[in-house]
C-alpha cells in the first residue's frame, strides 16, 4: 500500500493535496460498498462503509494516523457533534417528568455497564486505570450508527425512539465522565479544587458553547423555516464553528453539540424537520466518520489475548445494557420484549467511542496506547456487529418501514370477492 | 352501552352461496347518542404519524373508563367510543374522561394525540397495517386503498324507536349531510398539500365500493329484501360492507352518521352530536317533512359543495331547487332546532355551531390560518395536539 502511495505521490500533485484524492476515492468506494451490502446482502450500509475502512486500515492506508489530530480529529468531532445535536434535539425533558422510569433505565444501564466492564476487565487482570477508562467508553452507545440505521430503515416506534433517547443520555454521561477522567489522569494533587478545576473547565466551556449555539439557532429559527435549505446550511456551519471553538478552548465539542440540541428542543418547541433537509451533506460527514473509525480501529494490534479481552468487554457490556433497560422496564410503558430489543439496539459503538478513546490518548502517552489497544478492536467489532444487531432488532420489532409481504402476483379481485 | 365498534370496512363476501340474513333491528331508547372518534397518534419530534396503537391500548386498559378504546386499520390510529349517552353533556363528560386518559398515556409514551380528518403530511405508503388477521385480509383485498384509508372520522349513533322509524330518520337526516360536512370539516391538507377542499377525507371514502348514499326505502321489510338481494350476489355479507354516509345499525337500534371529520376538540365533537340529537328530536316530534327519492337528485352535488367549500358552499334545496348559501341554511336550521335543543340540554352546542356558521370558522379554517402563520405543517399538528388537550 505504501509503495502505491509513493508512486501516486510522484505521479500526481493535485492542488488540494494527495490525501484529498485518497480520501475522496476511499469515500467513493465506501459509498458503493454501502449500497451493495444493503441491496444484495440486506445488511446496513454502515457495514459496507466499515468494511472498506477496515480493509484500507489493515492494508496500511496512511490517511488517518492514531492518535487522531488535525483535520481528521476535527472531522470526527464535527460528525459526532452534528449527530449528537440532532439526537439531543429529539429529547423532550418533560418526558422524564411523565415517565421517570426512562431516566432510571438510562442511569441503570450506564452504571451497570461501567461496573460490569470494569470488573470483567479487572478479573482479566487489566490494570485499574485502563479498566476504568474502558468501562467509561463502553457506557456510550453509538447515536451515529443508530440514527443512520433508523434513517435507512425509516424506522419509527417505541423501541427506536427509546434506543435513540437512551443512547443520547449515555453519550451525555460518557462525555462528561471521560472529560473529567482524562483531565485527572496522572495528577498527584490531593487538593479538591485542583482536581476539579479541569473538569469544571471542560464542562463549563461545553455548556457555554452549547447554550450560545442553542440561543443563536433559536434566534435564526425565529425567522427561518426549518424546511429551508439555507437553515440546514446555517445549522451545520454554526455547529462547525461551535465545535472548533469548544475544542480550541479546551471544552468538549461533542458535549457542546449534544447540549445545544437538548437546549434548543426546550427553548423552541416547534418541530424540526432539519435532518431530512440536511440530507446528503450530513450523510457524507457521518459516512466519513464511519470510514475514519474503521481505518483507525483496524490499525490496532490483534492477538489472542486482545481478542479474549475484547470479547469479554463486548459480552459484559451487552449483558449490562440489557439488564439495565430490563430492570427499570416495569411502569415505563414498553413490554419486556420491547425492553429486550431496546437493550440490543444499543449495541453499536462507533465514532463517539473513538472520540472518547482519543481524549484518553491525548491525555496520557503511557495509558493512552493501552486503552486504545483494547478499545479500538472493540469499536471496530461493534461498529459492524452492533449495526447488524440493531438492524435485525428494528425489523423484529416491526418498526422498520418494509413493504408489506407480497406473495406472487397477489390476489385477483375475482378470487377475493 | 355500545359494544366496541369494529372498523368500518370488511372484506367482501366469500361466496355467492352464503347469503346471511340481516339481523333484526334491536330496540333502543329514542334520541340516545353514541359517539366514536378516530384519532391520530403522532410523535413529538417531527409530528408525523407514529405506530403506537398497541402501547396506547395497553396503557389505556389500566384506566376504568366509559365506552371503549379499540385499534383501527393502521397502527398510528386509535378509536374511542362513548357508551350510550342521553345528552350532549353526557357525551362530553365521557369524551373528557377518555381524552384525559389518552393524553396521560401519550405523555408517558412521549407521543401526542391529535384530531383532524387527515394527517396533513403523512405519506400513505409509510403506514403499517395493524397486525390483526382481519386488517391484513382487508389490506390484501384493497391494496393501497387500505393505507390511504389513514383518515379520521367521527361517527354519531342516534337511537331510533323502531326499524321503519330508523329508515325515515336516515333519509330525513340525508338532507343535512352538507351541514354536517361543513361544520366538521378538518381535512384540508393531504400528503403535505392544501387540497382546496375543506374535507378531503371524504374523497378517500368514495374510492371504496358501496360508498355514498343508502338505497331509498322507508320500510324495513323492503330494506331486508334489498339486503338479501345484495348478499345473494356475494358482494357483501354484512351491514359493515356498506360504507354509506348514513347507515342503519340494527344491532344497536340506531342510525350511524359517518360523514363527520374528526374535529380538533372533543367540545366540537360533542356539539356535533348535539346537532344530530336535536335534528332527530325535531324529526320525531314534528314530523316536518317526508323524504322522497327525488331528494337525492341534488345529494351528490350538495355533498361535493360542502366538502370543497365548507361553510362557503352553495346549498341546493332538494324540494324547491333554490340555490342559497349553505351557511344561511345552517343558521335557519339551527334556529328551527333551538326549542328541541333547549329541551335536550343541547342549546350550548347549537349556540357554538351557530357562531361558527356565522363567522365561517370551522376546523379546516383554523388549520389553514395556522399554516399561513407558521408555514410548517408539523407545527400546525403540534398546535393541534395542544388544542386536543384543551389547552389552547
Amino acid at each position: 500500500m505504501n509503495e502505491i502511495m509513493a508512486v501516486w505521490g510522484q505521479w500526481l500533485k493535485p492542488s488540494a493535496g494527495l490525501p484529498t484524492v485518497q480520501w475522496s476515492l476511499l469515500l467513493a468506494l465506501a459509498a458503493a460498498a454501502g449500497h451493495l451490502v444493503q441491496r444484495h446482502m440486506a445488511l446496513p450500509k454502515v457495514v459496507g462503509y466499515s468494511a472498506v475502512g477496515a480493509i484500507a486500515g489493515v492494508a496500511g492506508f496512511t490517511g488517518a494516523a492514531w492518535p487522531l489530530q488535525g483535520i481528521g480529529l476535527f472531522l470526527l468531532e464535527l460528525a459526532v457533534s452534528v449527530v449528537l445535536f440532532e439526537t439531543g434535539g429529539r429529547i423532550a425533558l418533560r418526558w422524564f417528568r411523565y415517565n421517570p422510569m426512562v431516566l432510571l433505565q438510562s442511569v441503570l444501564e450506564a452504571v451497570l455497564t461501567y461496573a460490569a466492564v470494569y470488573f470483567t476487565l479487572r478479573w482479566l487482570e487489566v490494570r485499574p486505570s485502563v479498566a476504568d477508562a474502558l468501562a467509561l467508553v463502553a457506557m456510550a452507545s453509538s447515536p451515529a450508527v443508530l440514527s443512520r440505521i433508523v434513517t435507512d430503515l425509516r424506522a419509527t416506534g417505541p423501541v427506536t425512539e427509546r434506543a435513540i433517547v437512551l443512547s443520547a443520555l449515555g453519550a451525555l454521561y460518557a462525555l462528561t465522565l471521560v472529560a473529567a477522567r482524562a483531565g485527572l489522569m496522572h495528577r498527584e494533587e490531593t487538593d479538591l479544587f485542583a482536581l476539579l478545576y479541569p473538569v469544571a473547565v471542560v464542562l463549563g466551556l461545553s455548556v457555554v458553547v452549547g447554550a450560545a449555539l442553542a440561543l443563536f439557532l433559536r434566534f435564526a429559527l425565529h425567522f427561518m423555516s426549518p424546511n429551508s435549505e439555507n437553515t440546514s446550511i446555517l445549522l451545520i456551519t454554526s455547529i462547525a464553528a461551535g465545535t472548533t471553538v469548544a475544542s480550541h478552548f479546551g471544552g468538549s465539542a461533542a458535549l457542546a453539540g449534544l447540549l445545544a440540541g437538548l437546549l434548543l428542543k426546550q427553548l423552541n418547541p416547534r418541530p424540526w424537520a432539519w435532518p431530512r433537509q440536511l440530507g446528503t451533506a450530513a450523510s457524507l460527514l457521518v459516512m466519513l466518520s464511519f470510514v475514519l473509525v474503521s481505518v483507525v480501529a483496524a490499525q490496532a494490534e490483534w492477538n489472542p489475548a486482545v481478542a479474549g479481552i475484547v470479547l469479554a468487554l463486548v459480552g459484559a457490556r451487552a449483558l449490562a445494557k440489557l439488564s439495565g433497560v430490563l430492570l427499570a422496564n416495569p411502569g415505563s410503558g414498553t413490554t419486556w420484549r420491547q425492553a429486550l430489543m431496546t437493550g440490543w439496539a444499543m449495541s453499536p459503538m462507533s465514532s463517539l467511542a473513538l472520540l472518547l478513546v482519543s481524549q484518553f490518548a491525548s491525555a496520557s502517552f503511557t495509558l493512552g496506547p493501552r486503552i486504545a489497544s483494547i478499545a479500538l478492536p472493540a469499536i471496530l467489532l461493534m461498529e459492524v456487529l452492533g449495526a447488524v444487531i440493531a438492524t435485525f432488532v428494528l425489523h423484529l420489532a416491526r418498526e422498520s418501514s418494509q413493504p408489506e409481504p407480497v406473495s406472487g402476483a397477489g390476489p385477483s379481485g375475482a378470487q377475493r370477492a | 352501552m355500545l359494544e366496541p365498534v369494529l372498523p368500518d370496512i370488511t372484506p367482501a363476501g366469500e361466496s355467492p352461496q352464503a347469503a346471511p340474513a340481516l339481523e333484526p333491528f334491536r330496540a333502543s331508547e329514542p334520541l340516545t347518542l353514541g359517539v366514536e372518534l378516530e384519532l391520530q397518534l403522532v410523535n413529538t419530534h417531527d409530528y408525523d404519524l407514529a405506530p403506537y396503537s398497541d402501547e396506547m391500548l395497553r396503557l389505556m386498559a389500566r384506566f376504568d373508563l366509559p365506552g371503549s378504546v379499540v385499534p383501527e386499520m393502521t397502527s398510528s390510529m386509535i378509536e374511542i367510543s362513548t357508551g350510550v349517552c342521553h345528552s350532549t353533556a353526557h357525551v362530553l363528560g365521557e369524551l373528557t374522561q377518555l381524552r384525559d386518559a389518552l393524553v396521560r398515556c401519550a405523555d408517558k409514551l412521549n407521543i401526542a394525540v391529535v384530531g383532524g380528518g387527515t394527517h396533513p403530511f403523512q405519506q400513505w405508503h409509510q403506514q403499517r397495517i395493524y397486525d390483526k388477521p382481519r386488517f391484513r385480509e382487508l389490506s390484501e383485498l384493497y391494496g393501497y386503498l387500505s393505507k390511504q384509508f389513514t383518515i379520521f372520522g367521527q361517527h354519531v349513533h342516534v337511537g331510533c324507536p323502531d326499524a321503519d322509524a330508523a329508515l325515515l330518520m336516515l333519509h330525513r337526516m340525508s338532507r343535512y349531510i352538507p351541514h354536517f360536512i361543513a361544520l366538521s370539516a378538518s381535512s384540508p391538507y393531504v400528503q403535505g398539500q392544501d387540497t382546496q377542499f375543506d374535507s378531503a377525507r371524504l374523497n378517500s371514502v368514495f374510492a371504496f365500493p358501496m360508498s355514498g348514499r343508502a338505497p331509498f326505502t322507508l320500510s324495513w321489510k323492503e330494506f331486508e329484501a334489498f339486503f338479501s338481494k345484495t348478499t345473494r350476489t356475494g358482494v357483501v355479507k354484512s351491514m359493515k360492507d356498506f360504507y354509506w354516509d348514513i347507515r342503519p345499525k340494527p344491532e344497536y337500534g340506531t342510525i350511524e352518521i359517518r360523514v363527520f371529520d374528526t374535529p380538533l376538540t372533543i367540545e366540537r365533537a360533542a356539539a356535533l352530536a348535539g346537532l344530530v340529537q336535536s335534528l332527530a328530536a325535531w324529526f320525531l316530534h314534528e314530523q316536518p317533512f317526508v323524504p322522497a327519492e327525488d331528494d337525492y337528485m341534488v345529494y351528490t352535488y350538495n355533498r361535493f359543495q360542502a366538502c370543497r367549500f365548507g361553510l362557503e358552499a352553495v346549498y341546493v334545496d332538494p324540494v324547491t331547487g333554490r340555490h342559497m348559501p349553505l351557511r344561511d341554511h345552517i343558521l335557519e336550521t339551527l334556529r328551527r332546532l333551538a326549542p328541541h335543543a333547549q329541551r335536550l340540554g343541547a342549546a350550548p352546542s347549537i349556540q357554538l355551531l351557530a357562531e361558527d356558521a356565522e363567522l365561517g370558522t370551522n376546523d379546516a379554517r383554523w388549520l389553514r390560518q395556522r399554516q399561513a402563520r407558521e408555514r410548517l405543517l408539523a407545527e400546525v399538528v403540534r398546535q393541534g395536539s395542544e388544542r386536543f388537550k384543551g389547552r389552547r
